[in-house]
């Protein structure tokens, strides 16, 4: 089931759900005043997002809710207000930008700060995880875009020979970055970003140079890219979706510019997010008027239109929810038993813990195995995994017993099948022997006739 | 004299016995009638051989009637005149066929290559002048690999050749060579770079004859040069081509950057190096002896010089390279051997030289050379200065050296082209300077510099230079160049820099442009970067103030001179408007100073839309106080000259002449981003007053501009709602301006209407008259007693009790029976609104008392013309009212 979920900067809207292909509204969770780019679907198990703050405010606050209860279940207050937050397609990390250009890498399963490390000169306004989630791509109000590989985040000796931390820095915008991302190809990929300046710049990311600039006729505050990277969409403040050239030489249109190819519906106010559904082909967009569209954009025409809110929206993502709601749930029904019944991973860490052992940071695949989707492997520090065997071994977690309960069953089921099959053996051996006796009978008599 | 004359007139009388035949020249004799003829007739001849003469028809041949074929056997002729008469031939046969050569190239080159090594001076000039004018130039594209190595061989064959002239022509061919096909030295620089340092070694053959050196010289520099070194370089070159490149195109590699550069080449560089310093130190005795520096010596030693910088940059590329690729099977050799070897040779037999000083008294020109061969040592120290661990004492002469230059030579005062150029030498090298001195020189090195920075001639290309310098320090983590920016002393110098900044720009007003840029370009970095380190924040916030007159210098109300900024091209307008987003508080006094900028016509309309969107977005990131922009944008709407002044575009004139566009697309800019400023009740609080006080001012000006007035009714019915949220003041001041506006609107539209027969004109009348109204129909509809106050309004002015003078005044000066024909027009507009008329029925007093006023005004007239006039106007309200009556039971 593909859900739409959008969130403004007005907390009483809460964050809106809609099914995407029938247009139903599912429950919607409440009380969220979403930054921009600050929600997040973390591995399409739950939502994450970072909230507006005040100014004055010291630290930031990340929510998370789950998608059966309306009410926030998980409340993190990092260092700092965070702004951007993205999460890895597994849902294992998320990624915070701060207002003072920090970057945060959490650890979802064990809420622990991995890493933090100073990317940008001013605030960060966009964050995105590559294909395969090795880089991470930000964008900050200095007008500049960078490339930080992850290998290099955590190869410590590199770090410290290394001058920058930084695969690219990109510093052809002059304004603020308003929306960046990154196409298919791995690490031969392109990177679109959108600036205030009015313009919309392509990067090569293999090689690290400008490959195209594009100048629109005004802001551009969102992108989304075709899945076939032929033209990518770009969601403007005079409320236009501009339709731009990513593989023709020059196909320029005179009405806006060169490779502007043309623009679809027009919204009354500014197109604040954009994204694209792979699966339907269709173009979502959330606009300055609380209202989130989803367009066919080969005709441009609306298909679908939500109302989320007065005010602004400023997220809208795409998530694939799973049919089977919570498998968590339903595997395990006690789950009340758990942490103030909250199925949700524990909250975002403040600080670097520095007193751990930093060389164990080895991702492994899971012991969840069995109660997540067969096709996910999540990935989980070796920390997690210590705290899971410590668990298992004083049999005193609700999973061990679990585990336990699971063996019983298989044991018994053993057990009963062993039984069954004694119980064929002792009548396989009583026919035998009946049998045996009135073939003797039988004999007898011929024996006797015989005799 | 006389005889001939006599004689002349015998031989007429002559002439009539003996009849001379007339026969002129040139003609042939008729055939004597017994001729036999000789013509053989036949139907084919069969010839066993074709003359020479006619097998040329149809071929390529030169001047002197030769075929390729011929030509290229000439030249291995045993005569050198006749090889030499050949090549021209060939020459001028290709010059006049260019076809031939194309398709005959392998086979030409294969021919000709062979008299590389010709014994004879003059064949040698002829082949090269052949190959550089002709061949080479038309295979630019295509092929050239495989015709190149055909003469590659016989270029290292002459290259070992006895005679020594051979030699250094094969030299020349190699320079040609690399120029017009620059993979050749990759590919064979090995033995290229082994021929030159043997013929480097003979130092007996330079000594009589330079120029002989410099020969060699230049091929060697055409060559070094091509090594990759330079990552700049590479940077600007991809620069251009940006946007040109198709995004997943297939592109071909640049060629074997170093992938053809193998260790053994590495190897005989190296080799290289000791031999060009000894070549240069032969030189430089043999100069000291002399009494001063000849052109040709001081050429050639300068060409030495440049050559073992790229030389030595090369090595620095590797090294650098080979860290970072983390190779260090190939890194940790290379580093090593440059150490013991190349790095102690420059030390020691090159370094100790500086500085170089003539041996006499120099003149002017002499020590200009010197200079330029010392800075060019001390770009080779500098460069190599972490490899060979010089001791302190020399580091200190460059380093004093490197002051003196920057102090611009004190001593003397001519700055020749030579010493800028210089300068641009060594300039990129103090960054690395400033992280590596001891602290003493550290401030000595600022202190120079911030001088010369200051002194420098601010359109000169230099000064470039020391932004680029400037860039690179002030804004942090660009390169590998690390500097303490705790450091107070460099952080003052700093200060000092980015103050310099805002003057420069006035300084350099509109007409260097290209560094208008640059300096726009600085001080966006400067405040995308500063955010970090607060001293430097508010420095850049500091910009602010002398950035003032950038955009406006004295904003009396009388005179007003405006700063570069409007002249700029839009490019620069467009930094400096970007600029403008990064003050973390944009102080009003600038707002204001950008806001008369704009309020003069000369201006793109595009740049005032988009200054008002980073402003806009500077609002939202709270680097400007909400009153501020307010003012901002009121003042926009309020002062915005439409031109032609005041005058009605009657027809939709050329956008051009008119821009009563922008206007009308100002407003909705504006309304637009009012609108998501704040509250719209709260922002509509703050700008009631304000506007109230606007339309005041305007009227007691005595001009009231219709545009204006209309872009502040829009902007407020755009924040209010219905029912209005106006305050009662403010309804009342509204409601006198309105009367006034709408009758003006009237009384300009009403002459028009009545002229105009053509549909289209009066269509377009009734759009714009339209325009204007349909803000004060939104009041009306918002707010009754408004509408009541108005009507009001305008029966107090029938009957005259309000005086129409600010009307008068007006660019259309009316009459009272005009204005009292507006009003009714005004009547009947408002009358053709659907929901206006249902609001005006509940106000049929009103109107009444309007038509008994009328009425009374109708008795008084004095002329007939007028009374008709009036009349009319009567009728109309009456029969407007009736409708209203009959109308009214049904809608109730």
């Amino acid at each position: 089931m593909e859900v739409v979920i959008a969130s403004s900067s007005v907390a009483d809207a809460g964050i809106g759900c809609w099914d995407l292909h029938t247009g139903a509204e599912q429950l919607r969770l409440k009380s969220c005043a979403s930054t921009a780019r600050g929600l997040t679907s973390v591995g399409h198990r739950f939502v994450a997002s970072s909230q507006l703050r005040d100014p004055s405010a010291t630290s930031g606050s990340v929510f998370y809710w789950s998608w059966d209860r309306p009410q926030v279940e998980v409340k993190s207050f990092p260092a700092e207000p965070i702004l951007p937050l993205a999460a890895n397609s597994e849902g294992t990390y998320i990624a915070g930008g701060s207002v003072s250009g920090e970057i945060y890498l959490w650890e979802v399963p064990t809420g622990k700060l991995l890493r933090k490390w100073h990317a940008h000169y001013r605030a960060i306004t966009c964050l995105v995880f590559s294909d395969d989630d090795s880089l991470v791509i930000s964008g900050s109000e200095d007008g500049s875009v960078r490339v930080w590989s992850l290998f290099m985040i955590f190869d410590d000796m590199r770090r410290q020979e290394a001058t920058h931390l930084y695969e690219h820095s990109f510093t052809g915008h002059a304004l603020r970055i308003t929306d960046v991302v990154i196409g298919y190809g791995g690490s031969n990929a392109i990177i679109v970003s959108a600036s205030e300046d009015r313009t919309c710049k392509v990067w090569s990311l293999s090689k690290g140079i400008l490959l195209r600039n594009i100048v629109f006729p005004s802001m551009i505050y969102a992108i989304a890219l075709d899945p076939g990277e032929h033209v990518f969409y770009a969601g403007s403040r005079d409320g236009k979706i501009y339709v731009a050239a990513l593989n023709a030489e020059s196909s320029s249109n005179d009405a806006y510019g060169m490779y502007i190819i043309g623009s679809l519906a027009d919204h009354s106010k500014a197109v604040t997010c954009l994204t694209y559904s792979n699966s339907l082909n269709l173009l979502v967009s959330g606009s300055d008027d609380g209202m989130v569209r989803v367009l066919d954009p080969k005709s441009g025409n609306v298909m679908r239109m939500f109302r989320h809110s007065k005010g602004p929206i400023n997220n809208v993502q795409i998530v694939r929810k799973q049919l089977g709601f919570n498998p968590r749930m339903v595997v395990n029904p006690q789950g009340s038993s758990r942490r103030h019944g909250s199925l949700l991973p524990p909250p975002l860490e403040k600080y670097t813990n520095s007193s751990d052992d930093d060389s164990d940071f080895r991702t492994v695949v899971s012991l969840h195995g069995t109660s997540y989707e067969p096709l996910e492997s999540p990935h989980i520090s070796s920390n997690a995994m210590n705290q899971q065997i410590e668990e298992l071994q004083r049999q005193s977690s609700s999973y061990a017993t679990e585990m336990e309960l699971e063996r019983l069953k298989v044991d018994s089921k053993r057990s009963m099948q062993m039984v069954e099959k004694w119980k064929q053996m002792y009548e396989n051996l009583h026919q035998f022997c009946v049998d045996e006796l009135l073939d003797i009978d039988q004999v007898q008599p011929t024996k006797a006739g015989f005799t | 004299m006389v005889r001939p004359k006599a004689l002349s007139k015998k031989q007429q009388k002559k002439g009539i016995d003996f009849k001379k035949i007339k026969r002129k020249v040139g003609r042939k004799l008729p055939p004597p009638k017994n001729a036999t003829n000789t013509e053989i007739k036949s139907k084919a001849i069969v010839l066993p051989e074709q003359s020479v003469a006619s097998d040329r028809v149809g071929l390529a041949v030169n001047k002197k009637g030769l075929t390729l074929k011929e030509l290229l056997q000439q030249t291995s002729h045993h005569n050198p005149k006749v090889r030499r008469d050949a090549l021209m031939g060939i020459k001028d046969l290709f010059l006049k066929h260019p076809d031939e050569l194309r398709l005959h190239m392998y086979a030409v080159v294969e021919k000709l290559r062979e008299r590389i090594g010709d014994d004879d001076k003059l064949v040698r000039e002829a082949l090269y002048q052949l190959f550089k004018s002709v061949i080479f130039p038309s295979c630019k594209e295509g092929n050239q690999g495989p015709f190149v190595s055909l003469m590659m061989a016989y270029i290292f064959n002459a290259m070992t050749h006895l005679a020594v002239d051979v030699r250094l022509m094969a030299f020349r061919f190699l320079g040609l060579v690399v120029l017009h096909y620059p993979p050749t030295f990759l590919l064979y620089a090995e033995k290229i770079l082994q021929n030159y340092e043997e013929i480097l070694c003979k130092h007996q053959l330079f000594a009589q004859d330079r120029s002989k050196l410099k020969t060699a010289l230049a091929g060697l520099m055409c060559c070094l040069s091509l090594l990759p070194c330079n990552d700049q370089e590479d940077n600007a070159s991809e620069k251009k081509t940006t946007g040109k490149r198709l995004l997943h195109g297939f592109e071909q590699d640049v060629y074997a950057s170093s992938s053809g550069w193998n260790t053994l080449g590495l190897e005989k560089l190296k080799g290289l190096v000791p031999v060009l310093i000894n070549c240069l130190r032969e030189i430089l005795s043999v100069v000291n002896s002399l009494p001063s520096l000849e052109f040709q010596s001081f050429d050639c030693m300068l060409t030495i010089l440049q050559s073992i910088d790229l030389a030595v940059k090369f090595f620095i590329a590797t090294i650098d390279k080979s860290e970072s690729d983390l190779q260090t099977t190939l890194g940790g050799a290379t580093l090593a051997t440059l150490d013991q070897g190349v790095a102690s040779v420059i030390l020691k037999r090159l370094c100790v030289l500086f500085p170089l000083n003539p041996a006499h008294h120099a003149s002017q020109k002499d020590s200009d050379r010197y200079f330029a061969l010392n800075v060019m040592i001390a770009d080779i120290f500098l460069s190599c200065s972490e490899w060979i661990s010089p001791p302190d004492d020399m580091s200190e002469r460059f380093l004093e050296f490197v002051e003196v230059m920057l102090l611009g030579k004190i001593s003397d005062s001519a700055k020749t082209e030579a010493t800028v150029s210089n300068k641009h030498l060594l300039l990129p090298f103090i960054p690395k300077l400033l992280a590596q001195v001891p602290n003493n020189w550290k401030s000595r090195l600022l202190q120079a510099f911030t001088r010369a920075f200051r002194e420098c001639n601010h359109q000169s290309s230099l000064k470039l230079a020391f932004l680029s310098i400037i860039e690179e320090i002030v804004i942090p983590g660009q390169n590998r160049i690390h500097l303490d920016v705790s450091d107070p002393e460099l952080l003052d110098h700093q200060i000092a820099w980015v103050r310099e900044l805002p003057a420069l720009l006035i300084m350099l007003g509109e007409k260097h442009q290209s560094v208008t840029q640059v300096v726009l370009r600085l001080i966006l970095r400067l405040g995308q970067s500063a955010s970090s380190r607060p001293t430097l924040q508010g420095e850049y916030d500091n910009i602010q103030y002398p950035l003032q007159d950038f955009f406006c210098k004295c904003q009396d109300e009388s005179s007003v001179s405006y700063g570069p900024f409007i002249r700029l091209s839009q490019d620069c307008q467009e930094l400096a408007v970007s600029c403008l987003y990064y003050f973390s508080h944009l102080d009003s006094a600038l707002l204001k100073a950008i806001a008369t900028c704009y309020l003069c016509n000369d201006l793109e309309p595009s740049v005032l839309f988009r200054t008002i969107e980073v402003l806009d977005s500077a609002y939202a990131a709270g680097h400007i106080w909400i009153s501020d922009i307010i003012s901002f944008f009121i003042t926009l709407l309020s002062r915005f000259k439409v031109s032609p002044d005041n005058a009605l575009p009657v027809k939709e004139v050329e956008p051009k002449i008119s821009n009563c566009g922008t206007l009308r697309l100002l407003t909705s800019v504006v309304c637009s981003c009012l609108l998501h400023i704040g509250d719209e009740s709260m922002v509509l609080q703050m700008i009631e007053k304000v506007i109230i006080d606007q339309m005041f001012v305007s009227l007691q000006k005595l001009k009231p501009s219709r545009d204006n007035a209309c872009a502040l009714l829009r902007l407020l019915v755009t924040l209010d709602s219905k029912p209005t949220r106006l305050s009662e003041q403010t309804i009342d001041g509204l409601a006198s301006f309105l009367a006034l506006y709408l009758i003006d609107i009237c009384s300009v539209v009403i002459p028009h209407i009545s002229e105009e027969d053509d549909e289209a004109a009066v269509a377009f009348l009734d759009r714009m008259t339209h325009y204007y109204v349909l803000p004060c129909l939104f009041l009306f509809d918002r707010s009754q007693r408004l509408l009541k106050l108005v009507l009001n309004e305008m029966e107090s002015l029938i009957s005259g009790r309000t005086s129409l003078s600010c009307l008068k005044n007006g660019s259309h000066g009316t009459d009272h029976s005009t204005s009292v024909i507006a009003i009714v027009y005004v009547l009947q507009l408002m009358h053709k609104d659907f929901k206006i008329r249902q609001i005006q029925s509940s106000f049929k007093a009103e109107i009444e008392c309007i038509l008994r006023s009328l009425q009374a005004l109708v008795e008084s007239s004095t002329t007939l013309e007028e009374r008709h006039k009036l009349q009319c106007a009567y009728h109309r309200v009456h029969r407007m009212l009736g409708n209203l009556q009959e109308r009214t039971p049904c809608l109730l």
